[in-house]
């Protein structure tokens, strides 16, 4: 049997903040007695991942998913529970460690501002202490995988923020970590950097069968990468299984759409389900997966109709639909 | 190993020739301050020979000194630490196998390296240009100690600075006790005055302390000042202050990693 990656048993992660009245009198009150509060980020959750997965990891604002990557990373101290990757306690941060992982924030940055992005990458190569050669090479690919061959020499600070993204991403790759957790690494980017980002996160994924965990409020990212999601919520895990999976059990119905010759009554629609959207010349319905056949058969014969199509319902519906009950 | 260090020394003029104007500027600030108080000194000699036990040739020697050895003690990239802890880009050093303390020692040094270029190159034109009276020491045990003081002050003054920077891990503000620190440099480390002029038992006190020994100590070793006694009782309270500030930094970088790291950020 062998030992998953990442494991995590009841993980808990509670910031304690410091209240503020607004004001100056706030303030002055506030040097006498403090007022904390305490935010339960994450609040017991627990999973393992294995191998080569990539898990999608998603939950509203202020769910707690990058307070949990940085304690998987090492940058938080648990407040109890245990998290263990590679073996390592990540608090612990010790050198062995660090050189298997990576963390790349969207929002955060390690490049040189001033700096073309490859002089980070030559003192990224000395401090995780890479070959020439194999540092030469992992750019090379990198660069290429990424379309930024003609950018590494140019002032990262005259850089568009796509470009720079990809650079922020070379530069966490270079010592070719096994275990790497991209904390919204494709926001703000356009249709094609995400694309780009998307094709190199997967392709990482399987050529070095390495272990990613990734955010994103995207789902287009979550949909195209990720077979299994952990979905969070106020710090507690609400689905934890199959991206297919969860459309299955949240939405056991099927979406017929269709585009009509000629206008239809929308009373003439009565009886072939839920009607989501109607205006005349194309309908929406929504109806249980046993009836879906039938009915779209009927559809076809009663009427003349120009196209028509059957959809699972979009996943953000479903997510958003799971965020809302609370639970599974 | 040692790459790592010559990479963020490289690395680190690299980024320096980008702001190179503000550089020029600030080597222009220097030199200015050094002429400034060069001519308050000589115009104080003008009337008489010899003033608080120094001659002429000495304090100007001192005050020429005295600029060589703050250009390398006190280049410090205290501030650097406080804005990173602040602005979060410390994660850096807690997510990749780089030490936080060595990190920051091979960009200092990196600075020094430079600083000391131009800064003897400043004082070889002053002389060659105002042709003052200056001592040159040349007893080969005398420089060696000189250096050895200067070695030990610049480890002093970057582990006050990182102490002081570090306190940004608790506070939100560090910006005042650097200030503070400032201050207390320019007033008791002697770069302006050597601070024996001062009333002996503040003197005594002030020796007591770290400060002096930044600017001061160094500097009237050059000049061979110091009685045998003299350098035994002062490099013992230097390496005394080393050892205990060394270890005060060590204890807080590891404190502050982990309030860091227990708060959040
Ligand atoms: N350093 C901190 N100190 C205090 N509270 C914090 C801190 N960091 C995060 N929090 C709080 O913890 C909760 C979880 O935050 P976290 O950043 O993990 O959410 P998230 O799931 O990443 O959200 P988002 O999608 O907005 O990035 C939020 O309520 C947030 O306000
Ligand atoms: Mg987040």
């Amino acid at each position: 049997m062998v030992n998953p990656v990442i494991s995590v048993k009841n993980l808990k992660k509670y910031y304690s903040v410091h209240q503020k009245e607004p004001g100056l009198l706030g303030s002055i009150k506030s040097l006498f007695k403090r007022k904390y509060i305490v935010v339960k980020a994450v609040d017991g959750v627990s999973f393992k991942i294995d191998e080569g997965e990539l898990v999608g990891f998603i939950g509203p604002n202020g769910a707690g998913k990058t307070t949990t990557l940085k304690v998987l990373s090492g940058l938080l101290y648990p407040t109890s529970g245990e998290a263990r990757v590679l073996g390592f306690e990540p608090f612990k941060r010790q050198p062995d460690f660090q050189k298997k992982i990576s963390l790349v924030m969207g929002q955060k940055n390690q490049l040189w501002w001033d700096l073309p992005a490859w002089e980070t990458f030559i003192l990224n190569k000395e401090i995780y202490e890479i070959l020439q050669k194999r540092f030469e090479e992992t750019v090379k690919q990198l660069a290429r995988m990424l379309d930024v061959e003609d950018i590494l020499k140019v002032q990262v600070r005259k850089l568009s923020l796509g470009q720079r993204m990809k650079c922020e991403l070379i530069a966490a790759l270079l010592h070719q970590p096994q275990v790497l957790f991209l904390d919204e690494p494709t926001i703000g980017l356009d249709v094609v950097a995400q694309k780009t980002m998307r094709d190199f996160i997967k392709e990482y994924n399987e050529r070095f069968n390495a272990t990613i965990v990734l955010t994103s409020h995207y789902m287009g990212d979550v949909k195209e990468l990720c077979k299994r999601v952990i979905i969070i919520n106020e710090g507690k895990i609400l689905y934890d299984g199959l991206l297919t999976e969860i459309v299955e059990k949240f939405a056991p119905y099927k979406i017929i759409k269709a585009d009509f010759e000629k206008m239809v009554d929308k009373d003439k629609l009565i009886g072939f389900g839920e009607i989501k959207n109607y205006d005349g010349l194309y309908v929406e319905i929504q109806l249980s997966k046993e009836e879906v056949a039938k009915k779209a058969a009927k559809l076809l014969s009663s009427f003349a109709v120009a196209d028509l199509t059957i959809e699972d319902p979009a996943i953000e519906d479903i997510i958003r639909q799971v965020f809302k009950k609370g639970t599974v | 190993m040692i790459n790592k260090y010559l990479t963020i020394f490289k690395i680190s003029w690299q980024e320096g020739l980008v702001y190179r104007l503000n550089f020029i500027l600030w080597r222009v600030r220097t030199i200015l301050q050094l002429l400034l108080v060069y001519f308050i000194w000589w115009t104080v000699f003008q009337s008489q020979t010899q003033i608080f036990g120094y001659t002429q040739s000495s304090i100007l020697t001192y005050i020429l000194v005295s600029a060589i050895i703050r250009a390398v003690v006190l280049s410090s990239r205290a501030t650097d630490v406080s804005n990173q802890i602040n602005d979060g880009s410390v994660v850096n050093f807690l997510i990749k196998p780089l030490g936080f303390i060595s990190y920051y020692f091979s960009r200092d040094l990196a600075d020094k390296l430079l600083n000391i270029l131009f800064v003897i190159l400043e004082v070889s034109l002053i002389i060659v240009l105002l042709k003052p009276p200056i001592f040159l020491q040349t007893n080969p045990n005398t420089l060696i100690l000189f250096t050895l003081a200067a070695i030990l002050g610049i480890l002093t003054y970057f582990c006050i600075g990182f102490v002081i920077s570090l306190t940004a891990f608790w506070v939100e503000n560090s910006w005042g006790p650097l200030f503070l620190m400032f201050i207390f440099l320019e007033g008791f480390g002697g770069g302006l005055f050597p601070i024996d002029i001062l009333p002996r038992g503040v003197f005594n006190f002030l020796m007591l302390t770290p400060f002096p020994y930044l600017i001061y100590f160094p500097a009237k070793i050059y000049l061979g000042h110091f009685s045998a006694n003299e350098i035994f009782l002062y490099f013992s309270i230097l390496i005394f202050w080393v050892i205990t500030l060394w270890f005060l930094m060590r204890w807080m970088v590891n404190m502050g990693l982990r309030h860091y790291t227990a708060v959040g950020h």
